[in-house]
Parts: C-alpha cells; structure tokens; sequence
C-alpha cells in the first residue's frame, strides 16, 4: 500500500486491477422494491476520467471544486474525477436538502475559493441561480449525470507530489467563519494505513454505510477506505437510514458488509425503533466492527445495542469504538480487533477534578468507554493552560502528532500556528519542538487506553455533528423581536445521554403573544431548521445572561447556573431527565458543601 | 369517522401516535397531552423522519416528514392522519 505517492495513482491503479468488480452498490430511497445500483470500478473510472478531462479543459483542475449532491453514486464519481484531474474537492452538504441552507456552503464558496461545482442535474438550475445571486459568475458548474460532456479518452494523468491537497474538509468553524481542514495526499494515504491497522480491513472487507459523504466518517470511513483496500461499500443514504433503520442492518445479512458505523444516537435509534419481527429477519454475524466514533461512546449505547441485537448474532466484541476528527484526516485510535470495548468506571467528582478514581462503595459513578489504542499517531495528555504533559490517569487536552495530521485549516496562518503547532513545556518552561495538534478534546491515557471525557472548547457535538454554540443562539434569537440579540447561551448537560439546554433573555415587553408561545417558536426552529432537539429553554429576565468584560458569552458559567438551580426564568420548558439532573446537581453540591 | 381498509379509529390512531411519539423522545406515552406542540417535547427533523418510517411500515401510505411541522401536536396529527388514510381507501 505505501508504494503508492497520491490517493490518485492508488485508485488509477485499483481500477486497472479491480476491473467489473464492484466497489459500490448503492441502494435508492425508494420503499418500494427499490433497485440496487452496482458501480463497479471500472465504472467509476470511466466516468471519473470523463470529468476530470472536463475539469482539465476548463483549466480549473488545479483549483478548488465544490461538491453538491445528494448521497449516491454520483458524488463519488465527481470526488474520484477531482482526485484524478488533481483538482482540490470541496465537499459540502447538499443546500436544497431538508435542512440545509445556502448560508453555510456560500461561506465556503467564498473561503475556499471555489473555481467550479459539480452537481447533478436535479439540483443545477437552483445552484447557478445561487452562484449568479452571489456573484460568481465566473464559477463553472456542471451536471456530471449527464452525457454531453468530457472525453474520457483525451484525459490525461496528472503529476502530483504527496503534498499536493486532495481535498478541503469543512466540518470546522461556525456557520460565519467556515473552516475548511487541508488534507493532503500524504495526510489521505496515512490515515487510510492507521484505518487499515486498527480495524484490521483488507480486499474481502465490505462496509455498509448511511452517514453522508461531506462528513469525515462518511468521506474518508465508508467511501475512500474501500477503494484504498480494494474492497467495496454498500451504501444509503442519511433519510432512508432514519426513516427505517433497520434497512441498514439488513444491508449486513443481504451483501456480507463486515464494518459500518456511526455516532451513539445511530445505535440508539436501531434499539429504538427495529422492531422483534425486523430483528427476526437480520443476520449481524458477518459484522466485525461497528465502529462509533465523532463523539464520546456512550457504555450505555453499547450496552443497549449488544443486547438488543445479540438474538440476530452481533457479537460484545464487534463494537469498534474510536477516536478522531477531520483535522487528523479521520481516525486517531481504535478497539483492538476481537476485544470488547474497554470500559472504566470512575468517581465523577474526581473526573472533574482531572483524575481517574475509583468510586467509593455507594458514591457517584460514571462509566467511560474506551477509544481503543493508538498505533500510527503520537498521544499526549496535556495540561491545557501550563501546556506540560499529564501524568497517566490524569485528564487534560488530547495532543496529537503523526503523519495523517493535516497541516492546517486552509488560509489561517494565525489559528494554524495555535491548533496545529502546539509545543509542549518541561517543568523549567523550556518548549519541545512543536508539531502537535491540540484537538479540543478531553481524555486520558490508561494501560495504553484513550478516554475521551469531554469537550474543552464550547463546541456543541451532536449526534456526530460539530455545532457552534453562536450559530444555534443566532437562530434561537431570529425566531422573535423580544428576543435580544447576543444574549442567549446554549449549552449541554448530560444525563444517559447529551440535552441541549438554551437560556434566552427575553424582554416581556416586547411580547406579542405568551411566553410559552415564544418558546414553542424556538424549540420548532431549532427542532425543524437545525435538527437537534430542543426539550429544554428557560426564558429569563434581561441581564442574566453572563458576559465576560469584552461581551463574551459565558456558556460554560451559565450551564454551572443551570444545573445549581440558581437561574429564575419566567417561562420554562424541562424534559423530565434534565430537570432530574438539575436536582441533583442541587443536592450533590449541597453535600460537597458539607450541608 | 371509519376507515374500513386499516379499521382504524381517529381514538386508535391517536395512541399509536403517541405512543410511537413518546418511543421517539423517551418518554411516556401518557406524558404526551395531544394538544401540546410536539416542539415543546424536543421533537426534532429526525424524529419526523421516524414517525414518517414508522407510518409508511404500519399503514402503507407515504408522507413527508414537514406533516410533523403542519400538523404540529398529536391530535392535528391524528385527524390529518385518518383523513389520508380515508382518501386512499376512497381513491
């Protein structure tokens, strides 16, 4: 696998190899009797040269491509052509998808400087009315569904070196300040061999999939990694996954797929929602690793999981959780093969301490899933704000080095130099050479396990998507005039699993109809246009909201309010666990009190 | 108000709805007032897809996940869903 320099020569040469055999069988959203579509590589190469000669005489293949489809075939023909014409893929979420808004993707239009997209024919009319209303008139757009376009023939190979970018990765930044991660083909090949050594893949590996392809899972997991191992995916798309979870399952039995995942709320939803009568009908045993990654693995997600689906022959060992992010290309750390997930039961208030504890015999606990082990990379636990390394069982930020880590987000020399080469201090404050990667996350390293703990940064992470906390507040505050602007803090709390908790100012005044209607408004705002439930929104009085000197939210202050009970609201609306949570929060720091 | 191809109820339909509503929220199916916005339950895109999964398994019969957003509590929901299930049987 390491002769290959690019990503490039790797999939020119799996497609000469691999010829008919399939790499892709995709299954349509269709309820009824929908046909598999089979892409095999021969057929991806075919048409992923008849774009790339497009891209190549257009003089755009050494620029950025924007990437807007839906899930299907089509997207991985038109990443594939970009990567044979050495052009740079942008991918990006489909903006008239549910959902999804121009907003987001005309922030990365413009920071990535995108010198054509490529769509499909559905969506191209609406996309270059957005191009023309931005401006960008000079961005090229194509439909690669359609025929009358690129000769294949006249395609020509180019000369790429291992540094040169193989594609911009956006999952970072808030919706006004996108950050796209810059991943090379050096980056690309690297992390695909640490994919390889943790989960242990080869040419008979077959995953099965539903995350979308924008996504660093989705991208890199269940797309590049079977072409990097000349192996094949069966894939389907985000809706048709939850509308009926158990499709994907199903795909495991009906095609062999050996490897899969997603985030914890993937398994929560298949416990959920597969019926006895599905679970009758699956077959689970060709699945060897059920990876969960993108954000801490819940024990109780894999408790419930293993249980549920034993009857249909999911083994304890074949949950793959794991560590990583678009900034270290994807995966960091992984369960060995054929071991169950590493679990550590600690005292929390020691975790919050910084340091793993046993719980006294009738004290709190919380139970940690381990991340798995790290071969490729270089793991340091360190203290965030002295910047010296923490001693085994300690918490602190995840640093990460390696050859997978990308060399920055694309156009920020400044953040760059702060994120991505970090130096670590002695006990005498001398540096080391830097290099280091600070993820943001919290974790500790025991026996060689990685446990991630938690977020240092206010990063809302959400069933595996990256949410900033500004973004959801500005839509929280758009839904009503009386809802000041800047004065909103969105947090999390934890109880089995993660609850967004908004606390919104709200002048009484200003209110048209009741507070509980301006409540319900927000909860359907962000239920509706950003996907994420909203059980929990405390309307309080102006000024309760704390700010630091230079107008900063103080999240991290409000949600500690929060949960002692200390906010008055004038309305609110609690899901039941959240309010168990505040009670106790309540109760223990009463006690840590010695009351 | 009969539906003779499923013989369900506007009442019938109202607890499955409820109860499935409740699965998807991990509450009770009692805590569910069909007159509360589901909103207000933290009721979000991915559930709508759920509900829509879970309607098109056990009557047949394809919707959009926005009815969630236009019929917005369980008891809107219920009528809008007899009414859909009475003009297929019709048609």
């Amino acid at each position: 696998m390491t002769s290959f320099r690019t990503f490039t020569e790797l999939v020119l040469d799996r497609a000469a190899e691999l010829g008919t055999e399939d790499a892709f069988i995709f299954l349509p959203d269709d309820a009824n009797g929908s046909v598999p579509e089979h892409l095999s590589y021969a057929g991806l190469d075919q048409d992923a040269r008849r774009i790339a000669s497009w891209l190549q005489a257009h003089g755009v293949a050494g620029g950025q491509v924007l990437l807007l489809y839906p899930s299907g075939t089509d997207f991985i023909k038109a990443f594939t052509g970009c990567l044979y014409a050495g052009a740079v893929a942008v991918p990006a979420p489909l903006p008239t998808e549910q959902g999804q808004h121009f907003t987001r993707v005309s922030g990365i239009l413009r920071d990535a400087e995108v010198r054509a997209v490529l769509t499909d024919s559905t969506n191209a009319p609406e996309i270059s009315a957005w191009l023309a209303s931005e401006g960008m008139t000079d961005v090229l757009c194509l439909a690669t569904d359609g025929a009358d376009y690129g000769d294949p023939g006249a395609y020509t190979v180019p000369d790429l070196s291992p540094e040169h970018l193989a594609f911009l990765q956006y999952t970072s930044g808030s919706t006004s300040d996108p950050k796209g991660v810059m991943v090379s083909h050096r980056n690309l090949l690297a992390n695909e061999a640490a994919i390889q050594h943790a989960a242990g893949t080869d040419s008979n590996t077959r995953f099965s999939g539903w995350l979308p392809f924008y996504h660093d899972m989705g991208l890199i997991g269940h797309v590049l990694h079977p072409l990097y191992i000349g192996g094949s995916a069966v894939l389907l798309s985000p809706v048709s996954f939850l509308r009926r979870p158990h499709r994907w399952l199903k795909t495991f039995g009906d095609y062999g797929a050996t490897i899969g995942g997603g985030p914890n709320f993937a398994y929560d939803l298949c416990v959920r929602r597969v019926t006895d009568e599905q679970i009758a009908e699956l077959d689970l045993s060709t699945w060897g690793a059920a990876a969960n990654g993108a954000e801490p693995v819940r024990a109780e997600t894999v408790r419930a999981f293993t249980e549920r689906f034993a009857e249909a022959g999911f083994r304890p060992e074949s949950f793959f959780p794991c560590y990583g992010m678009a900034e270290t290309t994807l995966l960091v750390s992984g369960t060995p093969l054929g071991r169950r997930p590493a679990q550590r039961t600690v005292d929390p208030v020691a975790l919050e301490q910084g340091t793993f504890g046993d719980p006294q015999d009738d004290g709190p606990r919380r139970t940690l899933v381990g991340s798995g082990v790290i071969h490729d990379f270089t793991v340091k636990i360190v203290d965030p704000d002295t910047r010296q390394e923490r001693p085994e069982g300690s918490v602190g930020e995840i640093w990460v080095k390696g050859d997978s880590v990308a060399s920055g987000y694309w156009k920020r020399p400044l953040t760059n130099t702060e994120i991505f080469d970090a130096h670590i201090t002695d006990g005498r404050g001398r540096e080391d050479a830097g290099g280091w990667l600070r993820t943001g996350d919290l974790g500790a390293l025991e026996d060689g396990e990685l446990y991630v703990t938690g977020r240092l940064k206010e990063l809302i992470i959400f069933a595996g998507r990256n949410l900033y906390p500004q973004d959801v507040e500005r839509a929280v505050q758009s839904t009503d005039k009386a809802l000041g602007v800047g004065s909103g803090a969105v947090f999390t709390v934890e109880t089995d699993r993660e609850h967004v908790v908004v606390v919104q100012e709200v002048r009484v005044s200003a209110v048209g109809t009741d507070l509980r209607s301006v409540a319900t408004g927000v909860q359907r705002m962000l239920g509706q246009e950003l996907n994420m439930p909203a059980g929990n929104v405390i309307l309080v009085r102006p000024g309760t909201v704390r700010k630091t000197t230079s107008g900063k939210i103080q999240r991290t202050l409000m949600r500690k309010l929060f949960l002692q009970g200390a906010l008055t609201p004038l309305y609110e609306v609690l899901e039941p666990a959240v309010r168990g949570t505040v009670a106790d929060a309540t109760g223990s720091s009463l006690a840590q009190a010695g009351v | 108000m009969s539906v003779p191809t499923t013989g369900r109820t506007t009442p019938e339909l109202t607890a499955w709805l409820s109860d499935r509503i409740a699965l998807y929220l991990k509450r009770r199916p009692t805590e569910i007032d069909p007159a509360v916005p589901l909103a207000e339950y933290g009721f979000d895109s991915v559930a709508a897809l759920s509900l829509c999964g879970d309607i098109e398994e056990d009557f047949d019969l394809i919707l959009e996940p926005t009815v969630a957003w236009d019929y917005p509590n369980v008891r809107a929901l219920a009528a809008h869903l007899a009414e859909s299930l009475e003009s297929e049987a019709a048609g």
